[in-house]
């Protein structure tokens, strides 16, 4: 899985794209407490697939997971 | 509906065409533009991102679900991405519709949408 951070999340993960091996009941809070340990997500909000997902539901098969920020487009 | 959704690096123009029909009354135009004042700090602009594939999803059923609210025959929705100096357009939506009150909600509730969930962050310089 390609898991995606943006703006503040990007900084604060010290990445932008990575590619990991993701098990299917695996959850995007404990994706992160794998490859961000400390990052904190409460801030935060999953995407998976392109889809906001609870931060505790299972990813199953998706392809890409985002952690999302506060957004401020317009 | 006609659509037309663009996330674009270059200087926003906005665009040379028109859907206007027999139908069609009204044709709102929004700009937004970047101030040069942020949080009370002169800045010289603001740097874009957006999680682009998400965001053309997103913007895409807004405007698909803002439409059965408010039926327009065209949208046009640019956000301009990187780099935008202060006085210079960020962002361009322009809506036509039969009538005036539907053209103007659709534009304001989409940029209301679009402020609230789309995956587009600025940050002032």
């Amino acid at each position: 899985m390609k898991v995606l951070a943006f703006a503040t999340a990007r900084e604060r993960a010290g990445f932008s794209e990575i590619e990991i091996e993701v098990d299917p009941v695996e959850t995007p809070r404990g994706i992160m407490g794998r490859v961000a340990p400390g990052l904190g997500v409460e801030s935060f909000r999953a995407a998976v697939d392109f889809e906001y997902w609870d931060w505790d539901a299972a990813v199953g098969a998706a392809r890409e997971m985002a952690i999302i920020p506060p957004v401020s487009g317009g | 509906m006609r659509r037309h959704i663009e996330f674009i690096t270059e200087r926003i123009v906005a665009p040379d065409v028109s859907a206007v029909t027999l139908e069609t009354g009204a044709q709102v135009e929004f700009k937004g533009i970047v101030r040069g004042m942020e949080n009370g700090r002169v800045i010289a602009g603001l740097q874009y991102e957006a999680y682009v594939a998400m965001a053309e999803v997103h913007v895409g059923r807004m405007i698909e679900e803002l439409g059965r609210r408010w039926p327009c025959h065209a949208v046009w929705f640019i956000h301009r991405l990187g780099w935008v100096p202060v006085g210079e357009v960020s962002l361009y939506v322009r809506a036509e519709a039969s009538h005036r009150e539907g053209a103007f909600r659709f534009c304001i509730e989409l940029i209301d949408l679009l402020k609230k969930d789309a995956p587009i962050w600025k940050a002032a310089v």
